[in-house]
């Protein structure tokens, strides 16, 4: 309890600095206004916000500021997606896929306002259950991050990659994972780090530096949705509503176990390795349908289904940080890009992170949430008339966007080709339906990877015991190998008669 | 038209007037672009950072500090101000680090292509886990002679200042550890405080928070002096080895340089802005609080410094058979 305590003073210690500093309300409307229409946009995700603000801040101003920029981005655009969810049932970004099902019916009949204000009310609440998640749970973390080692990096790495594979398929799972290989064969390229040899350079000084993570970043996110995004361009119809939007706060505290239930839900997905915002609504939903009395009418304008989604997307963020910050491994694809900002400003999320980031994080997320809900209730009528700008306008913007991010971080030419290369397979991936977040999943997570496991296996004079000596290298072993196995079609079958058996 | 082209012709003359008498004392007149070849945040970045705020302050112009990092040892950066007129408006920002770029195939100059200044370095020390068994340098060694080659020790990548650093101790103590690789000195502290390896050989200035935290327990200094840290005082490693000084020591030199090919007058207007902030109080306040020992070589005299620390890494790094470029080829003569 203490422990908690000092916490909260350190919190409010680092939200006092934050709050009296004029700067940061500039960059924290910008950014969450920025965000807001991001993620409204459809085609335009979250992951998308925070890497063209890295590319444009990262190493432009103070990482103090540029946090702020990207976590207002980060959680306005998760938010902002379920204005085209509700009322286009387009949703702006993957992760309020969920909201569309009871958004769209609300607002078809009429209480678009309602479930507007109902989406803006849940993202705050879920925004904080996630922060306050991360608050305590980094430190609690850290304590043990401490003891963690090459073999515990190596495999929670793998674990990441082959998770991130998993739920991140469309089809099959095999093609997620194929996805991370290929991310972790890129990760490969450049100096060698415990050897200092250049690996699959071709003699070329650019690929010693190895793939940069931004420009993968931009091409793999960024190309492939406006190049799909200006192949169909059609807006949809938009549906008016008359009702004002104001959280019906009857409703918020009746629904109040919901809220709950699904924040923490939405914590815990985002605490997994490179599992984000989408996966967190989709099982909120699930699990919100299956409990609920209400569950039939799921999908038929529930109140409740909207708000299991609508909170988990948004409580993501704040577990999507924890991984992130405590082991140097992003908890969602939008991690992903904040770790690319982190690394370009030579800080190493980690065990050994200064303590006083993670508290400016904490209280930037609060203040975010505030700004994104007071934007929420009295300027979303401006983000709706966003939604008719059409998509042949705004994409080309956003190309330019992203072009000139990939090319202010390195400063380099050659950064853009390997956007472009790097965009266009990843589109024709896409059409394959091949999941692309795991492979930036894969190129970020690669290099740990490969540094870890050779590392250990030099420390151990190649002796492999090492990864079940250490107790925790062994529960993580165990977890990669019952992930695979649990997507073999034998080991599935075998399971089933088993459990026909016991049941 | 008439009278805007009397107000530039007015302009013109006044500008010649004003300067024709002794242009070459009028470096500087515009501002000074320093460009680091190191990240934003590192202590390469963060000293150059701090000294040019305080050359700004006996110099008649500003002196805008960027980033160009990338390439081979910094080489991104080093190229990128070799192609910029030596008049002295571009510096570039460095450390010993730099001096492998040529032999890692990075650029192709040795480094007397710059006429470099340094601000100072951070002493390297050797340091065990908090629950280390051994508590002197002599218990480590002991260990290290009963079991040659096996007690693992982390000191940045193959090459580094610290993995030099590293080299002599075990040359100068005649002793080997194994020697295990990581991507910088952060990494390599934290394995320390993880267990992983069983000693850490970084600098002071990156040890400072983990040791008054008490992750972190320090051993020897690799330099003649002591050092004072956390209430406690670290031995030299000198007093207990004679033979140390052949080796030893191998200290950082981080600073900035300009084109030695600049003329004198550029050369001598840096020296006296230089030499001037480094008297100052703001610079060795700085250093007290960050750990670092002031240099305040430059010219020649810091040439002399890197082309010493040159043929170290230079040779160090072809006998470890990671240099791609043989440093004869260059001109390095074996130290």
């Amino acid at each position: 309890m203490e422990f908690v305590l000092s916490q909260l003073a350190g919190f409010g210690g680092a939200f006092a600095a934050l709050v009296v500093d004029p700067l940061t309300y500039v960059y924290l409307v910008t950014s969450v206004f920025l965000g807001i229409t991001f993620g409204a946009l459809p085609g335009l995700t979250a992951t998308l916000a925070v890497t063209i603000l890295t590319g444009f801040f990262g190493n432009k101003i103070p990482l103090d500021y540029s946090l702020i920029a990207l976590l207002g981005a980060y959680v306005g655009a998760i938010y902002g997606g379920s204005y085209p969810s509700i009322l286009l049932n387009i949703p702006g970004t993957a992760a309020s896929a969920a909201t569309a099902m009871d958004g769209h019916p609300l607002a078809k009949a009429g209480r678009g306002g309602e479930a507007l204000g109902l989406t803006t009310t849940a993202s705050f609440i879920g925004t904080l259950i996630g922060t306050f998640a991360l608050l305590v749970f980094v430190w609690a973390l850290l304590l043990v991050s401490k003891n963690i080692a090459s073999p515990e990096k190596a495999l929670l790495a793998l674990f990441g990659i082959l998770l991130s594979g998993t739920l991140m398929s469309e089809d099959l799972v095999i093609k997620g994972w194929i996805a991370g290989l290929i991310g972790l064969a890129m990760a490969m390229v450049g100096m060698d780090p415990l050897l200092s040899e250049p690996r699959y350079t071709f003699g070329w000084s650019y690929m010693m530096s190895g793939f940069q993570v931004v420009p993968v970043l931009m091409g793999a996110f960024a190309v492939p949705q406006i190049i799909e995004g200006l192949r169909h361009a059609d807006v949809g119809k938009l549906v008016q509503f008359r009702d004002r939007i104001v959280p019906n706060l009857a409703t918020v505290r009746r629904y109040l176990p919901t809220i709950t239930r699904s924040g923490v839900i939405g914590t815990g997905v985002g605490a997994l390795p490179g599992v984000g915002e989408d996966v967190a609504g989709w099982v909120s939903y699930g699990v919100g349908k299956t409990v609920s009395k209400d569950g039939k009418n799921f999908g038929k304008g529930s109140v409740e289904g909207l708000l299991s989604a609508e909170t988990a997307n948004n409580a993501c963020i704040g577990g999507a940080l924890i991984p992130l910050l405590v082991l140097g491994i992003p908890g969602s694809p939008p991690a992903a890009a904040l770790m690319g900002a982190f690394k370009i400003n030579n800080v190493i999320p980690g065990p050994t992170i200064d303590p006083a980031i993670i508290l400016r994080v904490v209280a930037i997320l609060v203040l975010a949430s505030f700004t994104m809900f007071l934007m929420g209730l009295f300027t979303a009528r401006v983000f709706i008339r966003i939604l008719r700008i059409p998509q042949t306008v705004f994409l080309p913007v956003v190309m330019v966007l992203t072009t000139i991010g990939s090319f202010s971080v390195g400063g380099g030419i050659n950064d853009l080709y390997l956007m472009l290369g790097v965009g266009f397979v990843a589109y024709f991936m896409n059409m394959l339906a091949f999941p692309i977040a795991p492979l930036v999943i894969g190129v970020i997570l690669g290099g740990l990877f490969d540094e870890t496991f050779r590392r250990s296996l030099f420390l151990s004079d190649g002796d492999l015991s090492v990864f079940v000596s250490r107790p925790g290298a062994a529960i993580l072993l165990a977890l990669n190998v019952a992930l695979i196995l649990s997507q073999i079609p034998f080991v599935q079958r075998a399971f089933g008669r088993l459990k026909r058996r016991t049941a | 038209m008439k009278k805007m082209f009397g107000t530039l012709a007015g302009a013109a003359l006044l500008a010649a007037v004003g300067t024709s008498p002794a242009a070459a004392q009028d470096y500087p007149y515009r501002d000074i672009t320093t460009a680091v070849v190191w990240g934003a945040g590192g202590g390469t970045d963060t000293i150059n950072r701090m000294i040019m705020a305080e050359m700004e302050k006996h110099l008649p112009v500003s002196i805008n500090v960027i980033n160009q990092t990338g390439g081979v040892a910094g080489s991104n950066g080093m190229v990128y101000v070799m192609n910029q007129p030596d008049d002295g408006y571009t510096l570039v920002g460095l450390s010993e680090s730099n001096v492998t770029a040529a032999v890692q195939g990075g650029w192709d100059k040795k480094f007397d292509y710059w006429y470099p200044f340094i601000v100072g370095g951070s002493p390297d020390l050797i340091s065990v886990p908090a629950n280390s068994p051994y508590s002197t340098l002599a218990e480590l060694v002991e260990a290290a002679k009963a079991a040659p080659g096996s007690i693992p020790a982390a000191a940045s990548g193959a090459g580094s200042i610290h993995h030099l650093n590293l080299l002599a101790i075990e040359k100068g103590a005649g002793v080997t550890f194994k020697f295990v690789p990581y991507k910088g000195s952060a990494p390599g502290q934290e394995a320390a405080i993880a267990g992983e390896v069983a000693l850490v050989v970084t600098s002071l200035a990156e040890q400072a928070p983990l040791i008054a935290g008490g992750e972190l327990k320090p051993l020897a200094m690799l330099t003649p002096e002591t050092a004072e840290i956390a209430g406690m005082t670290v031995p030299s490693a000198f007093d207990l080895y004679d033979g140390l000084d052949a080796y030893l020591p191998l200290k950082q030199a981080i600073g900035f340089a300009v084109h030695n090919s600049a003329s004198d007058d550029v050369k001598a207007t840096l020296t006296e802005a230089f030499n001037a902030a480094m008297a100052g109080e703001a610079v060795a306040e700085w250093a007290a609080a960050n750990n670092y020992d002031i240099g305040g070589q430059s010219g020649p005299e810091a040439q002399a410094l890197f082309e010493t620390l040159e043929a170290n890494f230079a040779y160090t790094l072809q006998d470890l058979g990671v240099a791609t470029v043989d440093p004869a080829s260059l001109g390095i003569e074996k130290p």
